[in-house]
């Protein structure tokens, strides 16, 4: 049998055969196989370059019940990629610095164009989930004696080399998870997916019946993030837990 | 439907031919990839035509000539990686889907690195981190020396010469520093005084014979026929009325933190050339008394007693166990585990596939995935173990044809590859304790022998007993032919052959009546736990065949009854006889790297090498020794001034403060590398104390690649290369059923100051310390021809090119030779390197025929050999294959020395105790909460504070604390507390100089920790390592205050009251006590 890396990477060199409007990516986190060990948070930190205090995909962690009857639950929460996204509708520029992609590799995404963005800031609050955050310019290595070269080196973002310098984008602008789709662009799945090493993380074209994420989502029960706010999440859950009752 | 189920369901449906693939190709997944790698190449094209492709394609960290393949250090599991590199720089490190570690399974060898440049593995947040080590602005590159007192922060950058001279030469080397103005310190020219080969040979001998005598008596006698015998010589001798305590040149003695294979051979030639018997490792604050509670199991009987035991344990073969006990083991956290571990058992707990029952008084990580959670309280994992044993015995619950088997023969009869010694007869004392194992001539039954080895060399050798009915029965344990099966349980008398009686049991009786010392409830109360469990437990132990383990790690070690919980618990995989079973207890295997396994392999180091001196005499922690064999022991007798330790080596905690006590001798200079016993060690302030002691310690030179919490203490620091820019053979771990070995290599440019050694430019490294040394001090083995006329030994890669070649060319079948087109790719990925650390032409010259091999390994950061060659059947391929004592009749040999008793030859149940076997009473008093320690698997020790990735995500750590303790004290999360405890109740580092730093930090109240036990995270909280301001020639290097953010409690550790500048320790095992102390928090 193969490691379900293997498995989903085979799966997306599939996906990337098929049509932009007739693919739909999607994430699919199996709570039951989280560990919380944060090597998505870092990973993704580090693959695109995020300043401190900046994750796109934290891990929360929860505890429930007294001693000794006792659970822990853990919780990645990357950006959603709604089909119908609160910050896309808060932006003042009108679909012009952050829409819902329609094209390409992309499309199914909620991208940011850190060209347009104007930095305003709106919709880091109308995200219901947090999944937004502005870059304020700092670096890791602030304060130490030096900034370390590593930390000037450019990033991929959204297939676009870019040199996060002064006042060079994205610094100043809203940023967000986008499911690394500088790395599915080139038959590459998104880095917390690469590196978990609980295995807890599905990623592909789920209208693809065959793809690993379609079987997994259908074999199990899944749930999203507040469902109430009806954002239409494309980020899947599958846990023990009611999710509404940990993530409000 | 699971999810294996399903994505082979998945492939019905998909009609793919990826199944069938994989059949043709035996390789899992691999050949999948690169035939589709083709495809994706294809498809590229056609999209760059339809005008689909933009700029995604410059996303350079895809591309194979921007990445070479290395090993992860930053913790000990060693996980292979991928470093990303653009314009030289390390920006990215993902996992090497060639090694095991980060891909289950694994893509096999045959694979081409450029066909899977964009297939990325998983590693853990600290590995994802790693270059933010290597590229910390608070790195040295420069040698320091001191310019202020010990621990003061105040240094000057030397020339590297002037460094190694100085240290070779001594001298007055202080006198700038107030109070040292007229400071002798011994070079190592002086150290290294006995040079004569022949004279360390007959002394060694002398000494060995000495050590044998019986009577103080005799053994003067043999001290006055040494000196007369060595007249000339006595002046090269620490103390010429202590032989025993060997020459001058032991007075250099050495030590390490995390070190592998490979560094670890060149530190092995300098000092076996230079003569020393202090080389000293740092296991036992790991988890020491699980290694040497192995170790004692794995003993071999050879001639007439037990020797060749093994330092290394077993672990679970755990994507094979169907049922796992984990003791005081948090593999999600740590254990050789995230990376590794996880993949292999996250999906099969979810199915159900495999069940876990975890003991340990934190609800771990592990522990919340688990079908049970059994708080036990810290220390009692062998009344645990006992009661379980007790219960699998009454109920017969055991592998009786396992344990029947007496010896080889008989075990393979029954296809197992262990046997024990639960037949075979020991002796009971005059007490009825068991004793010695019962020898056959004793009986009369069978007389001693003369057999020869496979050398040709003469030895005695004595059967031993086991009984047949009533009969007992002569045997020889590794006889391969005549398989002997014996009584499980026998409780006789038998006539000796002067017809005396001796009293006798079988191992398994010895095991059954120590366990039933108890009442099962007894042993629950003890664990603090209901009796049940112990039973429910033990029931769903035995009842999954050999596919069960009890795997155990750091929590059951690392108390002052650590030995013994190890070799409680282990009994129990005994008793189901699951070693080198599929889903077993298995143990790691490697590639050879010293060309001393096969003769295909083109480099044995033992031929290349000049003979060494064989050093001898007593170490300065006193290993491999029995105290009552010693010089010292006829005047002071019990109990000894400190521990001395016959069953294990490597015994940390007591490196430093013996120095301070000058026990058994004094000690003229220290060199570290990489380790900070400072931090790492319980009571580690005993340690700081031991290091700024001037008179016992008169000479320290670290190697380390910043100013780290130990080293800030050294008079020279020599920087030392990040892990990304060198090399080292990691080695593996036993949770791993595939042989391989992991190659760490150079991926990056080093920032240290360039000199030159042997003639070679090379950056300053901790190969570079040893040849400088070895250049000045003209040590053989090191040089021009250090390998022999014409080979060079004049830097890193002359010693590891070799051995990735030895590497290369072990096993029935070398690796294939690297194509043209690999070579090239190995040279372009190498672009941005040096020629001082890079030069192809130099590596293909010592290589010699081999160098496609070695660029065909190196290509892949290292061997591995495939998934379906790790198993074979039922069992697993790379096999321990040997005996195990279940009654440990060499444990039982050795007397502690403290109190004369000997030590336990059947483990059970032992309190917490200090030296003296006085139960921590008093102690105690007033301190009513028990503190342990834990890990979060964004940290490791002191080695990751560095990294703001990681101190980003978790800012610092906290006092963890249960909601009941917390409401006693009336604290919440977020309040500070100040930890206290009996032997420190300040609560404060004591860093020296007038310099306290408080045990201060956050309380996190929670309900999943059993009450009355605290815990924290280790790896916050530095005083250096870039936390606090350092002055370098009269600059101030402002600190990082994100580095001391935290609490960091070791302080509060017990410091034994007998021993008084060591922390609480494992007489046995040479653990320290990590979990044992009783502590208080009070209101900051």
């Amino acid at each position: 049998m193969n490691d379900i890396l293997v498995t989903m990477h085979e799966d997306l060199k599939q996906a990337l055969t098929r049509k932009p409007e007739e693919r739909r990516w999607a994430m699919l986190i199996d709570l039951r196989k989280c560990t919380a060990c944060h090597a998505c948070t870092i990973a993704c930190v580090s693959e695109n370059k995020l300043p401190p205090k900046m994750h796109y995909r934290p891990v929360y962690e929860y505890e429930q019940g007294q001693y000794p009857k006792v659970s822990r639950s853990f919780l990645p929460r990357p950006c959603m990629q709604c089909d119908k996204p609160p910050c896309v509708a808060a932006c003042p520029t009108k679909g012009e610095a952050t829409w819902k992609e329609s094209k390409g590799i992309g499309a199914g995404t909620v991208p940011i164009d850190y060209a347009k963005c104007i930095g305003c800031g709106k919709c880091v609050p109308a995200c219901p989930y947090g999944a937004r955050t502005m870059d304020e310019g700092k670096f890791h290595t602030e304060g130490t004696p030096a900034i370390q070269r590593y930390e000037t080196m450019p990033s991929f973002e959204y297939g676009k080399k870019r040199t996060r310098t002064g006042k060079n984008q994205p610094i100043g602008n809203a940023r967000k998870c986008h499911f690394c789709i500088h790395r599915l662009a080139n038959g590459m799945l998104p880095m917390c997916v690469t590196t978990c090493p609980c295995r807890a993380n599905y990623f592909g074209d789920e209208n693809d019946p065959n793809s690993l994420i379609a079987q997994v989502k259908k074999a199990n029960k899944v749930q999203i993030l507040k469902a109430g706010k009806g954002t239409a999440p494309r980020v899947y859950y599958v846990s023990n837990d009611k999710l509404e009752t940990l993530y409000r | 439907m699971n999810n294996s189920d399903k994505t082979q369901e998945k492939e019905k449906q998909s009609g793919l031919s990826r199944r069938d693939f994989l059949q043709k190709t035996a390789l899992a997944g691999c050949a999948a990839l690169a035939a589709s790698q083709l495809d994706f190449a294809r498809l590229l094209v056609s999209r760059v035509e339809a005008g689909e492709l933009s700029e995604f394609e410059a996303y350079e960290l895809m591309q194979a000539e921007n990445m070479l393949y290395t090993v992860c250090l930053n913790c000990n599991t060693g996980c292979g990686i991928k470093v990303k590199i653009l314009d030289g720089v390390a920006v990215k490190i993902d996992g090497n889907p060639y090694n095991p570690f980060t891909l289950n399974p694994h893509l096999p060898m045959k694979e081409d690195p450029a066909a899977i440049a964009k297939f990325d593995s998983g590693i853990c947040p600290k590995g994802q981190a790693g270059h933010q080590g290597a590229y910390d602005s608070y790195r040295i590159s420069k040698v320091l020396k001191r310019a202020g007192r010990r621990g003061e922060g105040k240094w000057q950058s030397v020339s590297f010469d002037q460094a190694i001279s100085e240290i070779v030469n001594g001298g007055t080397l202080f006198s700038q520093v107030p109070g040292e103005e007229n400071r002798q310190v011994t070079g190592l020219k002086d150290i290294f005084v006995l040079k004569d080969a022949k004279v360390f040979d007959e002394m060694g001998k002398d000494v060995a014979a000495l050590r044998k005598k019986k009577t103080p008596e005799e053994k003067l006698a043999a001290i006055a026929e040494f000196k007369t015998k060595h007249a000339a010589n006595l002046d090269k001798l620490i103390d010429p009325d202590h032989p025993d305590f060997g020459p001058k040149n032991n007075q250099f003695l050495y030590m390490w933190g995390r070190k592998k294979g490979g560094r670890a051979d060149f530190a092995k030639r300098f000092n076996e050339q230079f003569g020393t018997n202090n080389t000293h490792g740092h296991t036992t604050v790991c988890q020491g008394s699980l290694y040497f509670a192995s170790k004692a199991l794995s003993e071999q009987y050879v001639g007439d007693t037990f020797k060749d035991g093994q330092k290394f344990y077993w672990q679970a073969d755990q994507e094979n166990s169907e049922y796992i006990m984990f003791v005081g083991a948090n593999l999600f956290d740590a254990n050789y585990g995230p990376s590794n571990r996880s993949p292999r058992i996250t999906q099969r707990l979810v199915d159900g596939k495999l069940k876990i029952t975890v003991l340990d008084p934190r609800f771990s990580k592990l522990a919340s995935k688990a079908n049970r959670w059994v708080p036990v309280k810290p220390g009692s994992d062998a009344a645990f173990a006992n009661g379980a044993a007790r219960w699998i015995l009454e109920n017969q619950r055991f592998d009786a044809k396992y344990l029947g088997n007496a010896n080889k023969a008989a075990a393979t009869a029954t296809k197992e590859t262990t046997w024990c010694n639960a037949t075979w007869l020991v002796k009971l004392d005059k007490d009825g304790k068991p004793s010695t194992l019962l020898r056959a001539s004793e009986l009369g039954l069978k007389e001693k022998e003369k057999r020869t080895d496979k050398d040709g060399k003469e030895f005695d050798f004595e059967y031993l007993v086991t009984m047949q009915g009533t009969k007992p029965v002569a045997f020889d344990p590794n006889d391969e032919k005549e398989s002997v099966v014996g009584e499980l349980f026998v409780s006789a008398e038998l006539d000796d052959k002067d017809g005396k009686k001796i009293k006798v049991k079988s191992g398994l009786q010895v095991l059954l009546d120590t366990v039933s010392e108890k009442s099962i409830a007894e042993y629950a109360a003890l664990c603090g736990i209901e009796p049940s469990v112990i039973e429910e437990v033990a029931k769903e132990f035995t009842s999954y065949g050999k596919k069960a383990c009890v795997d155990m790690h750091r929590g059951p070690a690392q108390h002052t009854n650590g030995f013994y919980n190890i070799s409680a618990l282990m009994s129990l995989n005994l008793l189901i006889g699951n070693f080198d079973w599929k889903g077993g207890m298995i143990v790691a295997s490697t590639f050879n790297t010293d060309g001393t396994k096969t003769d295909k392999q083109p480099f044995n180091f033992k031929k290349i090498t000049p003979k060494a001196p064989k050093a001898f005499g007593l170490s300065i922690i006193r290993h491999d020794a029995k105290y009552e064999e010693s010089t010292i022991f006829d005047q002071s007798k019990y109990p000894a001034k400190r521990n001395w330790w016959p069953l294990s080596s490597d015994v940390y905690e007591e490196i430093l403060p013996s120095c301070a006590d000058a026990y058994p001798y004094p000690i003229k200079a220290i060199f570290s590398y990489m380790g900070a016993p400072t931090y790492s060690l319980p009571a580690g302030q005993t340690q700081i104390e031991a290091l700024t002691n001037l008179e016992r310690i008169p000479l320290y030179f670290a190697s380390d690649i910043t100013i780290g919490t130990t080293t800030l203490y050294a008079d020279y620091i020599f920087p030392d290369l990040h892990y990304l820019e060198r090399w080292e053979m990691q080695g593996s771990h036993p949770n791993m059923p595939v042989k391989v070995q992991p190659i760490r290599q150079p991926v990056i440019r080093s920032p240290n100051e360039i000199v030159t050694v042997f003639g070679e430019q090379q950056p300053i490294s901790y190969e570079a310390v040893w040849l400088a040394l070895a250049e000045k001090l003209g040590l053989a083995g090191f040089g021009p021809n250090g390998f022999g006329e014409g080979q060079p030994l004049c830097r890193p890669d002359d010693f590891y090119i070799r051995m990735v070649a030895n590497v290369a060319n072990d096993g029935k079948e070398p690796v294939a030779d690297a194509s043209t087109a690999e070579i090239e790719l190995f040279t372009t990925s190498r672009r941005h390197l040096p020629r001082n650390v890079f030069d192809l032409a130099r590596w293909q010259a010592i290589a010699g025929t081999n160098f496609a091999k070695v660029v065909h390994v190196l290509n892949r950061g290292g061997r591995f050999e495939t998934q379906e060659n790790s198993y074979k059947g039922d069992q697993v391929a790379n096999k321990y294959g040997k005996y195990i004592n279940l009654y440990q009749e060499k444990t039982y040999k050795c007397k502690d020395a403290f109190t004369g008793k000997h030590y336990l030859g059947m483990a059970k149940y032992m309190p917490i105790v200090d030296t003296l076997d006085r139960p921590p009473t008093e102690l105690s008093q007033g301190y009513d909460l028990q503190m342990i320690t834990q890990r979060d698997v964004r940290m490791t020790k002191s080695r990751t504070i560095t990294h703001s990735y990681l101190t980003d995500s978790m800012p610092e750590n906290a006092i963890i604390i249960h909601t009941s303790d917390a409401k006693k004290l009336g604290v919440k999360t977020g309040d500070q507390v100040r930890v206290l405890s009996a032997t420190n109740p300040e609560g404060v580092w004591d860093l020296q100089n007038g310099t306290k730093m408080p045990m201060v930090g956050k309380v996190k109240v929670t309900e999943t920790i059993r009450p009355g036990i605290v815990t924290f995270t280790v790896g916050h909280a530095h005083w250096a390592t870039g936390a606090v301001d350092q002055t370098i020639d009269g600059t101030v290097i402002k600190g990082d205050a994100r580095r001391a953010a935290g609490i960091h409690a070791n302080a509060a550790m017990w410091v034994d009251p007998y021993l008084k500048n060591t922390c609480m320790i494992d007489k046995v095992g040479g653990s320290v006590s990590f979990y044992d102390t009783k502590i208080k928090l009070v209101r900051a």
